[in-house]
């Protein structure tokens, strides 16, 4: 290795062959081409297992009751999380933009709390405000300089107040029977819900490799400094992110309200942690610039099963959430790039 | 042609350049050389748009432009390749290349993947680099990311109609023999292309290569010369100006070292930075380390405190074996450390002067387990004192001293520590004149006291006037040694034969 | 030049003075305020309310001041105070007084864990604690299915002392914050723990290169944060005679407030536990003084939220951080 730092003392050889450039040793990267498989290959393995315990998991009605659908709105979070953990931020936000569209859903529509009969403003307007509240985030991290964790954590809390408060700390029940539908109509076999979260993983897969936004998504993510210095628009970029995980916030939220057919103050508990465990279990690494958003895609697989099968085998449900947590520094402590940098805060 | 004229830059009371002027015409590969800190740095990122000159004017083709940022230099044809490779490695070879510059390939609000694939191709060609441009940067190795680096300079030629002025900081030093030959094939072959600004410290690869060469001193171009016309030892002497003169480094006060060994080497390495590199050093002697970037002496001052454990060798520290894994060990075994990163490393600035001196050995202040403020303010006053740093009380925040104050400061915490050996990287860096004599006269006082030093310094100069042995690396080797008597240094010319 | 230099230091010195007690004043100006609004405020009674409210937010925030000197954060508290309610809930009619001691070595075993998982496995402290705060949620919610845990006869016995008053009427609680406030004043400026913690937060390379054992001394923090959380949790299990798993949830935003409310920078370096003794006054009175005034209970989480990202944008050292995240 050492010999090769003598710098030539003569010119180059003369009529030496074209010149072959070089990828790295396979070696050195068949480690992380399997590091990239292994969120794969952990779900097909647990869904394997699940098979073969209990045989009912594999039963159609399972696989879209109790998986499809139950990953649709983690699904939904998991994308503008994606977006945002891409940046090597994050969104701690998420509870408290799902409180408040939750509660405009339930407000607007036919509710059994007052006299409002709005039909489909009130899920309009549940996306406007969340994505005003992802604006926000972005606003309060990019132009008053402060980090994304803690700007969002603030924003988290003031969107938990308001969801609170308006709800005035009781639930509120929705009787629109069209908004309703979004959960349990049909399409082809699976609920409107499904069909909406792939949707809305494709719109996401669009922006992440098809748009300027996405790329620059990931450049911020692989080294700010340098993006910034070949032209890209960073604090546009981060806001606009932001914001986007806001707007996918807010079709969680009229999902979720139409879901559980209410809103409470308790309709976000979890979803935050849930979330992020997806996001990072699907490979997306927290420091930034690697994964995407179809490593989210089986990310929410893997955390949906997982809870479809412990539910399926018995396992009392207070267990996922320790489970969760193994899992998320289990696959925190593997995707991390050791060497990047020496200080961890 | 890019002209520079009378360029001035200053960073508070340092100037930085100092009415630099230059040109490059077209066609034309220009070498420029210094030492550290002579500006190079600087007149590089006023050239890249990353810096703003206080006075001087940059000219095109006889007309005045002013280079606001990075992406304004890029549009006058101005591209950068850093020493620091500048690519993003998580993103694929033609992304990067075209980062920023999407639109020419946008359809229907959507990138065509295919297209900027193709352009990138034939970016690449120009370079001669044959990869997939839809493979990761990550995945190439250092010599192929330089060349998609070049690809992406290149890539202006579509954008501008200016002439293209591609600078190189650097880019050699990591690379392997073969690859700088094909580096500067390439540089041959794209000189109808562009023109180059190259800057290295390997001053036989910057005569290879360059038709004229700038050589630069304390901020100020000092001398210009065609490449055929010189040869290295000569562009050294100019780099560093003056041979040494006087008692500048305190040379009378060089007492000879005392016969106990405190810290031996024995064929110490650390794979892929230095290997076989032995030494013993005794207690009083100064011990230099010289060499030049990549030589392997920084990676080994890093070992001898903890941040590097050698992968082979011995290092015997009072007769004792020893692998050093952390610093902590390293301040057991009763080593000490000045970095030259002052700032960063060296003091913990938002923190009292006193908190700083006792930082590596806060037992001293202590008495009962817990610390004793008016014990610990009397070891830091009589250090106050004793190396005479300038400030109201040792309750003082650090970052409120001068430079030479801050450095007296960490000399403090080790000779309070009663550290025997002490690892002085680059002690003077960024320090006046008067601070670093002050510094001089410490490191004499702390040799006549039996201390044992290694040192490495930003000039060799500083090196020979301080040391009594001097060891010289190059590329990861020590390939001589030389014993500097107060009446019998070294000349420079000596120990940079075997730099180089 | 040297002349400039010194003029800058007597200038930015004043500042810099007058700085710290901003909180300070913030305090004395908010009593004032709530007091003109509801001029029945400023009464013992309503002080020692306002007083035992800060006590345990002041518990809880105590330890999480190490950590986020440290230039960290600890996201698991609330669920560690929680953990802690349902253990010494358990154990109490078990193993009587020796529930306290074991209930807050639990804490400080978990807080040990979740600092050794960011320290060693290099992951982000808030993250890691998000994970500590998961896995010690689950346990409690495991424990008696989601249950509260209501101290019988016994326990309630037992854990009187906490919620009784024995010195002139003063609370207990304020008596137990208050010797958690002189310890933790004590160890910042008397002991190891105290002084590396400062210096690793104010300069984290330098500390390193000052051959202090840092990662050591970082996992040690986050012990504190999780025994110190314990400890709030036993005192509000005591006050309230049960534990739950949820019983402390709302308090992880109050407590990171207390903290940087009271002047500590979530960079790192700059804070005592003295600050977060202000802060925690500050933050109960804003709450308890909201709800004198008639202000939602709901929407003082609003308040909180917003007042957090002012605070945090005051108090920032924008140095510190390279590219900011």
């Amino acid at each position: 290795m050492t010999s090769t730092w003598l710098s030539p003392r003569a010119g180059p050889a003369a009529g030496s062959a074209a010149p072959k450039w070089r990828a790295l040793a396979p070696s050195r990267f068949g480690a992380i081409g399997l590091a990239e498989l292994a969120p794969l290959l952990v779900l097909v393995g647990l869904c394997v297992a699940l098979g073969l315990l209990n045989p009912s998991f594999f039963s159609f009605r399972n696989l879209v009751w109790g998986v499809a659908n139950s990953a649709a709105i983690p699904l939904i979070l998991a994308m503008g999380a994606t977006f945002i953990i891409l940046m090597g931020s994050i969104d701690l936000s998420i509870e408290g933009a799902l409180s408040v569209g939750t509660m405009i859903v339930a407000l607007l529509c036919a509710n059994d709390s007052n006299a409002n009969n709005f039909g489909w403003w009130g899920p309009l307007l549940a996306l406007i405000a969340c994505t005003a509240l992802g604006l926000a985030n972005g606003l309060v991290h990019v132009v008053l300089r402060i980090p994304s964790f803690m700007a969002t954590l603030g924003v988290w809390f003031v969107g938990l107040g308001i969801g609170t408060v308006a709800l005035g700390g009781s639930e509120i029940r929705v009787l629109d029977r069209t908004i309703r539908s979004i959960a349990f109509e049909r399409v082809l076999a699976f609920p409107l819900a499904v069909w909406i979260a792939a949707a809305m993983f494709f719109f996401a897969l669009f922006l992440e490799r098809k748009t300027r936004f996405g790329r620059y998504i990931y450049a911020i993510g692989g080294g700010e400094d340098i993006a910034a210095l070949s032209g890209v628009p960073v604090k546009r970029t981060r806001i606009l992110a932001f914001a986007l995980a806001g707007f996918f916030n807010g079709v969680a939220a009229v999902l979720a309200a139409a879901q559980l057919g209410q809103a409470n103050t308790t309709i976000a508990n979890g979803r935050l942690f849930m979330t992020v465990t997806a996001v990072v279990v699907g490979g997306t690494s927290l420091s930034g610039g690697w994964g995407g958003i179809a490593n989210s895609l089986i990310g929410v697989l893997i955390v949906a099963v997982l809870a479809n099968g412990m539910v399926l085998l018995g396992i009392s449900p207070y267990v996922h959430e320790t489970v969760q947590g193994l899992m998320i520094i289990a696959a925190v402590a593997l995707s991390v790039r050791r060497g990047r940098s020496l200080i961890v805060k | 042609m890019l002209e520079l004229d009378k360029i001035s830059k200053s960073f508070g009371a340092v100037r930085a350049l100092r009415d630099v002027s230059l040109e490059v015409r077209p066609h034309e590969v220009v070498g420029l050389i210094g030492e550290n800190g002579a500006g190079k740095s600087t007149l590089m990122r006023i050239l890249s748009g990353s810096m703003r000159p206080d006075a001087g004017a940059i000219l095109i083709d006889g007309r005045q432009v002013v280079l606001r940022d990075p992406k304004r230099a890029n549009e006058y044809g101005i591209a950068m390749v850093f020493q620091e490779q500048s690519l993003l490695l998580n993103m694929s070879v033609a992304e990067n290349i075209f980062l920023a510059q999407e639109k020419p390939f946008m359809r229907l609000g959507a990138i065509d993947r295919r297209r900027m694939i193709e352009a990138a191709r034939a970016c690449l060609a120009k370079v001669g680099l044959d990869v997939d441009p839809a493979m990761k940067a990550g995945e190439l190795d250092f010599a192929a990311r330089q060349m998609v680096e070049l690809a992406k300079a290149l890539a202006l030629e579509d954008r501008t109609d200016a002439p293209l002025t591609i600078l190189f900081d650097e880019p050699t030093s990591i690379l392997e023999a073969k690859d700088v030959a094909m580096l500067f094939e390439r540089m041959r072959a794209l000189k109808s292309r562009a023109s180059f600004i190259f800057v290295s410290h390997r001053l036989e690869e910057v005569l290879e290569i360059s038709d004229r060469v700038y050589v630069m001193k304390d901020g100020e171009v000092v001398a210009e010369r065609l490449a055929a016309g010189v040869s290295a030892p000569d562009l050294h002497a100019m780099m560093v100006g003056r041979e040494v003169k006087g008692e500048y480094y305190r040379e009378a006060r060089q007492s000879p070292p005392r016969a106990d060994v405190v810290l031996e080497a024995r064929g110490l390495s650390v794979a892929g930075a230095f290997r076989d590199v032995s030494f013993a050093l005794r207690r009083g002697e100064v011990l230099g380390v010289a060499g030049v970037i990549g030589s392997g002496r920084e990676e080994l001052t890093r070992t001898l405190f903890g941040f590097l454990p050698q992968t082979s060798g011995t290092l015997l520290i009072d007769g004792r074996e020893t692998v050093l894994k952390t610093p902590t060990q390293a301040v057991a075994a009763g080593i000490g450390y000045i970095p030259r990163e002052r700032r960063i490393e060296g003091l913990v600035t938002d923190i009292s002067i006193a908190a700083n001196v006792t930082l590596a050995r806060l037992d001293l202040a202590m008495r009962h387990g817990f610390i004793d403020h008016k014990r610990e303010k009397s070891i830091a006053e009589y250090w106050i004192n004793r190396l005479r740093i300038k400030t109201p009380s040792a309750a003082q925040l650090c970052r409120n001293l001068s430079g030479g104050n801050q450095q007296k400061v960490v000399l403090a915490r080790w000779m309070a520590a009663r550290s025997h050996i002490l690892i002085l990287d680059h002690p003077t860096r960024g320090l006046d004149v008067g601070a670093k004599e002050e510094v001089y006269d410490l490191i004499r006082d702390l040799s006549a006291a039996g201390a044992a030093i290694v040192l490495t310094s930003d000039t060799l100069e500083e090196t020979i006037g301080l040391c009594h042995t001097i060891l010289v690396m190059r590329d990861g080797a020590v390939t001589a040694r030389f014993d500097a008597p107060a009446r019998a240094k070294p000349k420079q010319v000596a120990l940079l034969e075997h730099m180089v | 030049m040297a002349g400039a230099a010194a003029q800058q230091v007597s200038f930015g010195g004043l500042a810099d003075r007058l700085r710290p007690y901003t909180p300070l004043f913030l305090l004395v100006f908010l009593i004032a305020g709530v007091n003109a609004a509801e001029p029945g405020f400023a009464t013992l009674t309503t002080l020692s309310v306002v007083l035992s409210d800060a006590s345990i937010l002041f518990i809880l925030a105590a330890g999480l001041t190490f950590v986020i000197m440290l230039g960290g954060i600890d996201l698991s508290v609330q669920a560690a105070a929680s953990f802690a309610s349902m253990i010494v809930a358990e154990l109490l009619p078990r193993v009587d007084y020796a529930a306290f001691p074991a209930t807050v070595l639990v804490g400080l075993a978990f807080g040990l864990a979740s600092g050794f998982v960011h320290v060693k496995l290099r992951i982000p402290s808030f993250i890691a604690t998000l994970a500590a705060a998961g896995v010690m949620t689950g346990l409690s919610l495991l424990m008696e299915d989601g249950r509260t845990v209501s101290l019988l006869d016994q326990g309630r016995e037992e854990s009187a002392w906490i919620a009784g008053a024995w010195l002139f009427g003063v609370p207990n609680v304020i008596v137990i914050a208050a010797l958690v406030g002189a310890g933790g004043m004590l160890a910042q400026r008397y002991t190891r723990f105290g002084r590396y913690s400062a210096a690793i937060g104010a300069g984290e390379p330098a500390a390193i290169a000052a051959g202090i054992p840092v990662d050591r001394y970082k996992i040690l923090a986050f012990g504190v944060s999780g025994a110190f959380a314990a400890l709030a949790g036993v005192v509000l299990a005591a006050r309230l005679s049960s534990g739950s798993p949820d019983l402390a949830s709302q308090l992880l935003l109050p407590a990171i407030a207390a903290v940087i409310v009271g002047g500590t920078a979530i960079t790192g370096g700059v804070g005592s536990i003295g600050r977060t003794v202000v802060g925690a006054l500050i933050v109960s009175i804003v709450r308890i003084g909201m709800t004198f005034v008639g202000v939602d209970i709901f929407a003082q989480q609003i308040v909180f939220g917003a007042a957090l990202i002012f605070a945090v944008f005051v108090t920032i050292d924008r140095s510190k951080i390279g590219v900011l995240k």
